[in-house]
C-alpha cells in the first residue's frame, strides 16, 4: 500500500485534483494487458499478409505450413468465409455506399498488409514459421494511391460495387454562399494536403478468444475501446447471440480512436478458436499495426474564404477529398475524416454563408480509422493556415483577424446547424495573448530578425466537437443513436459500485467517474468502485471515444446516483425525523442541515435500505440501485493552442520553444486528468505537424513500415506544455461538462505550421501540407523573395 | 522440469536452460536460442510488467536492466542473459513504492501505463547516475522511451520530483540481490 490514501482530503471531489486510483497496478508492473492473458491450452495465431497493394490471389498453398511440427491449423480466406460473414460498413444515410470487407481476402487483396491466411500454432514463434511456408501465387493489378486520381474515373476500381472508388459525395451549401463569394472584396483560397497519419497506440491490437464447446459460449478479450459495442457488432458475424458472448477489454495501452473500431481480426480469432477447439491468442506486431490496422487523416482540401476589405469573413467554402484506403473502417466508415473536417469548417467564426463538398475515395492503402480529432485536425489545418495567409496578405495581425471574426461567448448555431453550447471563444484568445505576452513577443521577434534569427508564433483557437451523443454525432454527419448507461449501486455496507459501458484506457475514469458518484451520494471516494470493460459486469454502453465519457457516462452516473440518493434521503429523513429536503449527504454522513449532531453514517442508511424492515420508508423498494441512460446533447469545448518556434534556415530544423494552451471544457471533473489529456493531445498534434506520416510509393508499397520511418515524437521533440483553464459550464449537459481530450490534436498542428510561417514571414512562405519536414522549410526559404545571398 | 545436469547453455530439444538473477532471485527457464529476453521474462518467468511496443528497438517499452544497464529486452536473446543480473519493473518497489513510482502517481506521469515500466527503469538509471538532473537532462535521457499518451510533461515532472524527494540516493535500483531483497 502507498503510505497515504490516494485522495485529497476535501470531500468535495468534482473539480479537485484527485490522484488516480488506478495508477498503482501499472506502476508495479501489474497491469493486465491483452498479451498478459494466458489460458490453459492456448494456441497462438499469426497472419499471412499481402506484400502487394493490389493483386488477384490465384492460388494459396498451405500444405507446407500445415506439415510443420507445432502448427495446429492453417485457414485461408475461403475457409474463413464459410465460418463467418464479411464486414459491411454502411452509414445510416442514403448518400453513402456500403463497402464490404471479407474476413480474410479470398480472390483479391487491396493493400499491403491485408490478411490472406491465418496460421495457428503452439507458439507465436511457430505460427510465424508457418506463415513463412504459405505460398501464394499472385497476379498483380495496377494500384491507385492518390485520392483525386482514384475518383477521377480513370483509375482501377477497387470494389465492383463502389463505382469510381467514391464511397460518398456529399454537398452542403447555404443559399447565399455563391453570391457572397461573387460579391466579396477578396477571395482567398488554398489547397492543403494533410499527411496520412496513424494513431499508433503503444500497445498494438490483440485478441484472445475462448469458445467453450460445452456451453457454446464465447469469451473474448480484445484490446478495444468499446467492449459492449464490439459485442453487438461482432455477434452476427460469428453466428452467435450477444447473450452467448462475453467481451472483456483488459487494460488497454492506448487507443486514440483506432481501437474504437471493430476489426476483422476480432471476428477471425473467435471463429478459429471455435474451429480448433482451443483458446487462441493473436497479438499484433508493430509491423502489422502500421500496415494493416487503421491509418488516418489524409485529406486533400481546397478551402476558400470570402473577405471584406476590412477583414470580415463573409463566407467559407471547402472541398474535402478523403483518402479512405482500401476499405471503409467498421463501423464509422471512411467518412470519419472528411465529413467532420467539412462539418466543422465554421469553427469559432461568425460566418453565415457556408458551402462544402465531401468525397471519400478508396485507394490501395490501409483503411482509415478514427484518430483523435478525426477530420477536425486536417480541416482545422486548412482553414487556420489559410487565415494566417490572409492576415499576411491583408496586413492585418493574424490574432486580431481571428478575434474580429469570432463568435461571442453565447450559445450559437452555425450555418450548418451545429449547436454550440457557449464558450470563452474570444476570452481564451485574449488570455493566450496575455500568457505569451504577444506584444512583447512581436518586439522580440523583430530584434531576433535583426540578428538573423527566425522566431515565430502561431495561434490556433479551436472548438472541439466532443461528446458523441445522438445529437453530436448527427451534427458531424453520423445519424444514429449514441448514448450511454450506468448503474449505481450502494451495497449493504454503504460502499458504491458504479458500472458503465464506457471504457477507461488511460483516461483515469476509475477516478474521475468515481468523483462524480461520490459527490452525488455524499460518500468518500475510497468507497466508490467503477467497473467497466466487461460485458458480463457492466451495463451496455457504446464505449469511450470522441471525448464522450465525461459527459455521457458522467451524466448517466449523475442520474443513476440521484435515484439512489433520493432513496437515501428518504431513509435518513425518516430516521432523523425531518423532511428529505433538510438532509445533506456529505463525506459519508447524512446530516440535518444546520444541526450537525443530528447525523447518521450513510453506511447505516444503506443497511436499512437492504435489511431495515419497518425502518425503511413505506413503499420503498429494497436495495439501493439504479440504472439510467443519458444521451448528452452536443457540446463544444473550446480553447487555444499557441506555439512559439525558432526556425533554423540553414538546416530547416524547427525548434518548439514554447507551447501554451488555454482549455475550456466546462465543468472539469479532475483538472489533473484534463491537463494530461491536453498534454497528450498536443504532443500528438505536434507529431502530425512535424514528424509522423504513413508514406506509400506510387506502386502502393508502404515506405513507413517500422517505427524507424514512422516517427513518434520523443521527450526531446515535445517541449513542456503550459495549460491554463477557463470554465464555461455547458448549459445543456448534466453537470455542465463538455467533451474534451481532442482539442490539442485538432489545434496544435495549425499552431505549429502558423508559427513556422510567422517565423519565415520575410520569405513569404505558404505551407500547404503536413508534416513539415526540414527539407520543406529549406524549400520555403530558397523560394522566398527574401532569399539570402547564396553561400560562397 | 528435469534439471539439466550438463553445463549451462546445453541444448535439450532445441532449448537451452537459462539461469539468471531476476529482481534478486535466482531464476531459470528454458528458451529456444531465438527467444527474445522479453518473451522469456514474460512467458517463461511470467513477469508481464515488461511490455513490447515494437519489437524492433525503437519504443523502449521493453526496457529492463541487465547488470545495472538499461537494455531493450526485445533486442536481446534470452540466452545472452545467461548468468546476468536482471531487474524488471517488478523489482522496483521494495515493500513500498519506489520514489519514482510515487512521483509518477503524484505528477500524473502515466495514462495507459504501457510505457510506464520501461520509463521507470530508464529514469531509475538516470537518478542513480545523476541524482539532480535538469529537465533537459531528463528529456535527453528518456528520449529512447516513447510515451504516446502523456506528452512527457507529467513524466519529466515526476522524475524531477522523485529526484527532489531523494529518489537519486534512495532509489538504488535492484541491480544486486541485496538491494532487491
Ligand atoms: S519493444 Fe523493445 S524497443 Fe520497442
Ligand atoms: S502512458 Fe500510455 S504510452 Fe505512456
Amino acid at each position: 500500500m502507498a503510505a497515504e490514501p490516494m485522495t485529497v482530503r476535501s470531500p468535495q471531489y468534482v473539480g479537485a485534483r484527485v490522484l488516480r486510483v488506478e495508477d498503482k497496478k501499472y506502476l508495479l508492473g501489474r497491469g493486465r494487458y491483452l498479451d498478459d492473458v494466458v489460458l490453459p491450452a492456448m494456441a497462438h495465431a499469426a497472419f499471412v499478409r499481402s506484400p502487394h497493394a493490389h493483386a488477384l490471389i490465384k492460388r494459396v498453398d498451405v500444405s507446407a505450413a500445415k506439415a510443420l511440427e507445432g502448427v495446429v491449423a492453417v485457414l485461408t480466406g475461403e475457409e474463413l468465409a464459410e465460418l463467418g460473414s464479411a464486414f459491411v460498413t454502411e452509414l445510416q444515410r442514403p448518400d453513402v455506399l456500403s463497402v464490404t470487407k471479407p474476413l480474410l481476402a479470398t480472390d483479391k487483396v487491396r493493400h499491403v498488409g491485408e490478411a490472406v491466411a491465418i496460421v495457428i500454432a503452439e507458439s507465436r514463434y511457430l505460427a510465424e514459421d508457418g506463415c513463412d511456408l504459405v505460398e501464394i501465387e499472385w497476379e498483380l493489378l495496377p494500384a491507385v494511391v492518390d485520392a483525386e486520381e482514384a475518383i477521377s474515373g480513370d483509375a482501377p476500381q477497387l470494389h465492383d460495387d463502389v463505382p469510381n472508388n467514391n464511397v460518398a459525395h456529399i454537398e452542403f451549401a447555404t443559399d447565399g454562399v455563391d453570391a457572397a463569394f461573387a460579391a466579396a472584396d477578396h477571395v482567398f483560397g488554398k489547397r492543403f494536403h494533410c499527411g496520412r497519419s496513424h494513431a499508433a497506440p503503444l500497445e498494438t491490437r490483440g485478441v484472445v478468444a475462448d469458445f467453450d464447446l460445452g456451453t457454446e459460449q464465447l469469451t473474448m478479450w480484445s484490446s478495444t475501446q468499446l467492449p459492449h459495442f464490439l459485442r453487438t457488432l461482432i455477434a452476427p458475424h460469428l453466428g452467435l447471440s450477444e447473450g452467448d458472448i462475453t467481451v472483456i477489454a483488459p487494460d488497454v495501452g492506448g487507443g486514440f480512436g483506432l481501437k474504437a473500431h471493430v476489426f476483422v481480426e476480432e471476428a477471425i480469432i473467435p471463429l478459429v478458436a471455435r474451429r480448433v477447439g482451443r483458446p487462441v491468442k493473436w497479438v499484433e506486431d508493430r509491423i502489422e499495426h502500421l500496415a494493416a490496422s487503421g491509418h488516418a487523416k489524409e485529406i486533400v482540401m481546397d478551402v476558400e474564404i470570402a473577405v471584406s476589405d476590412d477583414g470580415r469573413f463573409q463566407a467559407f467554402r471547402g472541398r474535402y477529398i478523403g483518402d479512405g484506403g482500401a476499405y471503409s473502417g467498421f463501423p464509422w466508415s471512411c467518412l470519419i475524416d472528411p465529413l467532420p473536417a467539412a462539418s466543422l469548417l465554421p469553427s469559432l467564426y461568425d460566418v453565415r454563408e457556408l458551402g462544402y463538398t465531401v468525397d471519400s475515395a478508396l485507394t490501395n492503402k490501409c483503411q482509415t480509422t478514427a484518430y483523435r480529432g478525426p477530420g477536425m485536425h486536417p480541416g482545422h489545418l486548412a482553414r487556420e493556415t489559410l487565415i494566417e495567409d490572409i492576415a499576411r496578405k491583408l496586413k492585418i495581425d493574424p490574432v486580431a483577424l481571428r478575434v474580429k471574426n469570432c463568435i461571442s461567448s453565447e450559445p450559437y448555431v452555425t450555418a450548418n446547424d451545429m449547436h454550440y453550447d457557449g464558450g470563452s471563444y474570444i476570452e481564451s484568445i485574449e488570455l493566450a495573448q496575455e500568457l505569451v505576452d504577444y506584444a512583447g513577443f512581436r518586439r522580440e521577434q523583430l530584434a531576433a530578425r535583426e540578428q538573423g534569427r527566425y522566431i515565430g508564433i502561431g495561434f490556433s483557437p479551436f472548438v472541439e466537437a466532443g461528446t458523441w451523443g445522438s445529437e453530436g454525432a448527427r451534427a458531424l454527419g453520423f445519424p444514429a443513436e449514441f448514448y450511454d448507461t450506468a448503474s449505481v449501486t450502494m451495497e449493504p455496507d454503504g460502499t458504491v459500485t458504479v458500472t458503465t459501458g464506457t471504457f477507461s484506457h488511460g483516461q483515469g475514469h476509475h477516478t474521475s467517474l468515481a468523483q462524480v458518484a461520490a459527490d452525488r451520494l455524499g460518500v468518500r471516494l475510497e468507497s466508490v468502485r467503477v467497473v467497466d470493460g466487461d460485458t458480463s459486469k457492466a451495463t451496455w454502453g457504446a464505449g469511450t471515444y470522441a471525448s464522450r465519457t465525461a459527459t455521457v457516462a458522467g451524466g448517466s452516473i449523475i442520474l443513476a446516483a440521484t435515484d439512489v440518493r433520493d432513496k437515501l434521503l428518504r431513509i435518513a429523513a425518516q430516521m432523523l425525523e425531518v423532511s428529505p429536503d433538510d438532509i445533506e449527504l456529505y463525506d459519508g454522513h447524512a446530516t440535518v442541515t444546520g444541526v450537525p449532531e443530528k447525523t447518521l453514517p450513510i453506511a447505516t442508511l444503506a443497511g436499512i435500505g437492504y435489511f431495515g424492515g419497518p425502518l425503511r420508508p413505506e413503499g420503498q423498494e429494497h436495495t439501493l440501485s439504479a440504472t439510467r441512460y443519458y444521451d448528452a446533447p452536443e457540446t463544444y469545448s473550446n480553447g487555444v493552442v499557441v506555439v512559439i518556434v525558432e526556425v533554423d534556415i540553414e538546416t530547416g530544423a524547427v525548434e518548439l520553444q514554447r507551447v501554451v494552451a488555454v482549455e475550456d471544457c466546462g465543468t472539469m471533473l479532475n483538472p489533473m486528468i484534463v491537463d494530461g489529456q491536453v498534454h497528450g493531445a498536443i504532443a500528438q498534434g505536434i507529431g502530425g505537424a512535424l514528424y509522423e506520416e504513413m508514406v506509400y510509393d506510387d506502386a502502393g508499397q508502404l515506405l513507413s513500415g517500422t517505427l524507424a520511418d514512422f516517427l513518434y515524437p520523443s521527450s526531446m521533440e515535445i517541449p513542456s506544455i503550459e495549460v491554463s483553464h477557463l470554465t464555461t459550464p455547458s448549459p445543456t449537459t448534466e453537470g455542465g461538462m463538455k467533451g474534451m481530450g481532442e482539442g490539442g490534436t485538432i489545434a496544435a498542428p495549425a499552431a505549429v505550421v502558423n508559427a513556422i510561417t510567422d517565423a519565415l514571414a520575410p520569405f513569404e512562405p505558404e505551407i500547404n501540407h503536413t508534416p513539415v519536414r526540414p527539407s520543406d522549410v529549406l524549400a520555403l526559404v530558397a523560394r522566398g523573395p527574401a532569399q539570402r545571398t547564396p553561400k560562397p | 522440469m528435469k534439471r539439466d545436469d550438463n553445463h549451462d547453455g546445453a541444448i535439450v530439444d532445441g532449448e537451452i536452460e537459462v539461469r539468471l538473477q531476476v529482481n534478486g532471485a535466482s531464476r531459470r527457464g528454458r528458451a529456444e536460442p531465438r527467444m527474445l529476453l522479453a518473451d522469456f521474462l514474460r512467458q517463461e518467468l511470467v513477469l508481464t510488467g515488461t511490455h513490447l511496443g515494437c519489437e524492433h528497438g525503437v519504443c523502449g517499452a521493453c526496457t529492463v536492466l541487465v547488470d545495472g544497464a538499461p537494455v531493450r529486452s526485445c533486442l536481446m536473446l534470452a540466452v545472452q542473459a545467461q548468468g546476468a543480473d536482471v531487474t524488471t519493473v517488478e523489482g522496483l518497489a521494495n515493500g513500498e513504492l519506489h520514489p519514482l513510482q510515487q512521483a509518477f502517481n503524484e505528477k500524473h506521469g502515466l495514462q495507459c501505463g504501457f510505457c510506464t515500466p520501461g520509463m521507470l527503469l530508464s529514469a531509475a538509471v538516470l537518478l542513480e547516475e545523476n541524482p539532480a538532473p535538469s529537465s533537459e537532462e531528463i528529456r535527453e535521457h528518456l528520449s529512447g522511451n516513447i510515451c504516446r499518451c502523456t506528452g512527457y510533461v507529467g513524466i519529466v515532472e515526476a522524475v524531477q520530483a522523485a529526484a527532489q524527494a531523494g529518489g537519486g540516493a534512495e532509489a538504488s535500483v535492484a541491480t544486486t540481490p541485496a538491494a532487491a531483497s
